[in-house]
């Protein structure tokens, strides 16, 4: 299936989502949230977005005002594995920088953190590197998830070692 | 159903107000000012500044008066050592992450944040910067915008949202990073935008200002191989007093003149002369359109933001627009083309700087259907493409002339008054009406009668289209038939009377659209601020020069007649069709997809 035959298909499946959501409380919300999950990346292309605005008649500036406030919203495509370090004051101290300067070098994403990027995703959609203001886990400091898991005292052996592994389990799949 | 008077206390005096209104609102009743910095009469209260705070009896913390209402027996008070302490602290956050490049600023002395900073007495710098430096948008070739410079007061996106029924801007973001954004951060000259003006005309600050081009206009006046030739829009007349420091609505047409030919204009013509000359073309279109059951309504096409608008939002109804160039397009080719033969000038030697009350006209100016007079000369006399050049070189609004007249030294006020150059500087009232909202039905209803009926119009006022009315009707009898009209300004007007036509249920014939509320004279180039009062004020002077005039129809004026009898023959004839006449494109509302424009303007580009 080519390209345009898929963004038609994305198109159709859209079109229902609203006629769904259409009149209730919330619409565009809903509309939004479901749309991000149909192309499998988790995350809403301009092409979908501009679907969305030209069917409910909602302006392309409201639509990109809801998409960028709320956090669960993605406008670039989110990889298979999310890998979350904790950038709280604790898992700071005992060194969550350096581990986030390592996974930039083993998965080749040091140019975009270093320019402020709160997330960033693989070139090959592996895996999604981002960080978070603090999980509450201070105690467990340096805190990592990977793919929800919450991971403590990590040294970037271990988190090799994880990512290693996630890895491996891809290539055997 | 009346208001109910309620009894508040400000300042431990007694006074009235209605119930519920908004206690900034009560106290200016009570002729009692609150400092305000975000909030903007008619337009925006999104209560972001605190610079309105006020202490209220009961309330725990400072109120901010802009958006809380007044009830029976609320008692304010409106100055405390407490409240100047909040005011000036709030206005410390806002320039903690502000640059201070008031020097080389745009607004510089024009600004409401510089003032309400001197006015508070914020006398240091004391909390630290939290944001990081934004990329400025310099994609619209009318406009450019400085996040930096921006203090969220959200008036921008008001005015786009809905005064014009836009929405090109709003916010994105959350907390520390909101900021006012285009979709998906194209920039304006990629989204939806009509370029109209009028987020930089409540703006606040520095954040959104015109494309500034006096400094390449201060060069071709220097250059000695230019020919350099100036027109002005009707509105500026009773606007560049006003940016000189003169009263509001000032008219001064013979100043105006007088300091163009100071900064050394060779000659000072008139976008009037090429106003009456659109209402002989749009008033001929109008009554072929009625006599051979043409599209109608239509719909006036001299304002280039609705003419934009109408291609973004109405891609297909675009047959409703009226052919006809704006005033500006069709001097820069009449320039270039009568006038240049006639005087024995290269065209390609002739500058044509317009200056307009509108930041739109500096995009339309630059539409790659703009260049009419080289298409004319070019099999003539085998001009290539490295030779093309627009029928309009520059476009400088009311600010920027201003500004040019300061950086000369001229002393406006002072100035002696000076006739408009000729042939193309001389022109009727009916032109100097294009200025204010319904003045070009005016005009086209005076000559379309005369023409129709052949008889002279008992009265030329028709006053039923004057005034701030949104959207006026008329009726009017044309030798047994009658018509009618309607004017609108704001495209949020426009927008309506356009979703009548889509439903087929528009009863007009003819339609006059103004993209910006007041109509020219309150464009989006015109001096800041420009509230309802100055608007009405600027549109007396309008009604006055209009007045002044000894002929006040276009089909009078002598030098059109000429122009028809040298060159053009007729209205609507073949030259007509080239020089002032044009064509739309249907861009709908994902603009980057549309890449005509974009080729084109490459084209162009490699041509240079
Ligand atoms: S916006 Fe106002 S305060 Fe800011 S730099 Fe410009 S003049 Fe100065
Ligand atoms: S120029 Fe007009 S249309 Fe464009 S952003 Fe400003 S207000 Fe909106
Ligand atoms: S750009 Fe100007 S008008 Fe718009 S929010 Fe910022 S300061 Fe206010
Ligand atoms: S003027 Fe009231 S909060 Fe800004």
């Amino acid at each position: 299936m080519d390209g345009t035959q898929t963004m038609t298909r994305e198109f159709q499946e859209i079109d229902s989502i609203i006629s769904k959501h259409k009149g209730h409380h919330g619409e565009l919300l809903s509309i939004l949230e479901e749309t991000q999950l149909l192309n499998g990346q988790k995350f809403l292309s301009e092409e979908a977005l501009n679907h969305v605005a030209l069917r409910t008649g909602v302006p392309l500036s409201r639509v990109y005002n809801v998409v960028t406030f709320f956090s669960f919203f993605n406008l670039k495509p989110q990889g298979k594995h999310t890998v979350t370090v904790c950038r709280g004051t604790a898992c700071h101290t005992k060194g969550s920088k350096a581990l986030l300067d390592d996974l930039g070098l083993m998965l080749g994403c040091s140019k975009a953190l270093e320019d402020g990027e709160s997330f960033f995703t693989t070139p090959d959609n592996q895996f999604t590197i981002s960080t978070v203001a603090c999980f509450g886990q201070c105690a467990l400091a340096p805190v990592v998830a990977v793919d929800g898991v919450i991971y403590s005292n990590v040294t970037t052996a271990r988190l090799q070692k994880l990512l290693g592994k996630i890895s491996k389990g891809r290539k055997k799949s | 159903m009346e208001t109910k008077m309620i009894n508040i206390k400000i300042n431990g005096s007694d006074y009235q107000a209605p119930d519920g209104i908004p206690i900034l609102d009560a106290c200016k009743r009570a002729g009692i000012e609150i400092p305000t910095l975000c909030y903007l009469e008619d337009v925006s209260r999104n209560s972001s500044c605190g610079v309105c705070v006020v202490e209220v009896k009961g309330a725990r913390s400072l109120v901010r008066s802009c958006t809380a209402c007044v009830h029976e027996g609320t008692e304010i008070v409106t100055n405390s050592a407490r409240i100047r302490d909040a005011r000036k602290t709030n206005v410390e956050l806002i320039l903690a992450n502000h640059p201070k490049d008031c020097l080389s600023c745009l607004r510089n002395q024009n600004c409401e944040l510089q003032t309400i900073a001197s006015d508070l007495g914020v006398k240091d710098d004391r909390f630290v910067r939290t944001k990081k430096e934004l990329p400025l948008d310099t994609s619209s070739s009318s406009l450019i915008r400085d996040p930096n410079k921006c203090i969220l007061c959200g008036r921008c996106i008001a005015v786009c949202g809905t005064v014009q029924t836009v929405y090109a801007i709003g916010l994105s973001g959350r907390g520390i990073k909101t900021k006012v954004s285009t979709y998906m951060e194209k920039g304006l000259g990629n989204v939806a935008c009509t370029n109209c003006g009028q987020c930089a005309l409540v703006c606040p600050t520095g954040a959104i200002v015109e494309r500034d081009d006096t400094d390449d206009v201060f060069e071709e006046l220097m250059n000695p191989d230019k020919v350099v030739v100036v027109q002005t829009a009707p509105a500026i007349r009773v606007g560049i007093g006003e940016a000189m420091g003169m009263e509001s609505g000032s008219l001064v047409t013979g100043k105006m003149v007088a300091g163009l030919r100071r900064l050394g204009f060779n000659k000072v013509f008139d976008t009037q002369f090429t106003a009456d000359l659109t209402i002989m073309e749009e008033g001929h279109e109008l009554l072929k359109r009625i006599s051979n059951k043409g599209t109608l309504p239509m719909i006036t096409s001299c304002s280039p933001g609705w003419i934009k608008f109408a291609e973004h939002f109405f891609p297909n109804s675009l047959s409703h627009l009226s052919t006809c160039k704006s005033p500006q397009q069709m001097f820069g080719s009449v320039a270039k083309t009568y006038y240049a033969a006639k005087m024995g000038i290269d065209p390609r030697k002739m500058v044509v700087v317009s200056i307009m009350p509108c930041t739109a006209k500096k995009y339309e100016a630059k539409r790659p259907e703009m260049m009419s007079a080289f298409e004319h000369w070019k099999d003539k006399k085998g001009w290539s493409q490295d030779d093309a050049f627009y029928d309009v070189d520059y476009v400088l609004t009311t600010r920027e002339l201003a500004r040019m007249f300061k950086e000369s030294g001229i002393q406006f006020s002072n100035l002696p008054v000076e006739e408009f150059d000729n042939p193309i500087g001389e022109s009727t009232g009916a032109a100097v009406i294009f200025g204010a909202t319904g003045g070009v039905m005016e005009a086209a209803l005076r000559t379309v009668y005369e023409v129709v009926t052949g008889k002279p119009l008992a009265n030329v006022n028709f006053t039923a289209v004057r005034g701030m009315e949104g959207i006026k009707e008329a009726e009017v009898d044309l030798n047994g038939t009658t018509i009618k009209v309607a004017v609108a300004h704001t495209l949020g007007n426009a927008r309506k009377l356009f979703e009548q036509i889509e439903k087929k249920e528009s009863p007009y014939a003819f339609i006059e659209v103004m993209t910006c509320p007041g109509g020219c004279l309150g464009g989006g180039g015109q001096p800041i601020p420009t509230t309802w009062d100055i608007r009405k004020k600027r549109a007396e002077s309008i009604y006055q020069e209009d007045l002044n005039k000894p002929l006040r129809k276009s089909h009078e004026n002598p030098h059109i007649a000429a122009l028809y009898k040298e060159f053009l023959k007729e209205p609507l004839g073949h030259l007509s069709h080239h020089l002032l006449h044009t064509t739309y494109e249907k861009r709908g509302l994902f603009v980057w997809k549309s890449n005509g424009v974009e080729k084109k303007k490459k084209e162009m580009e490699h041509a240079k």
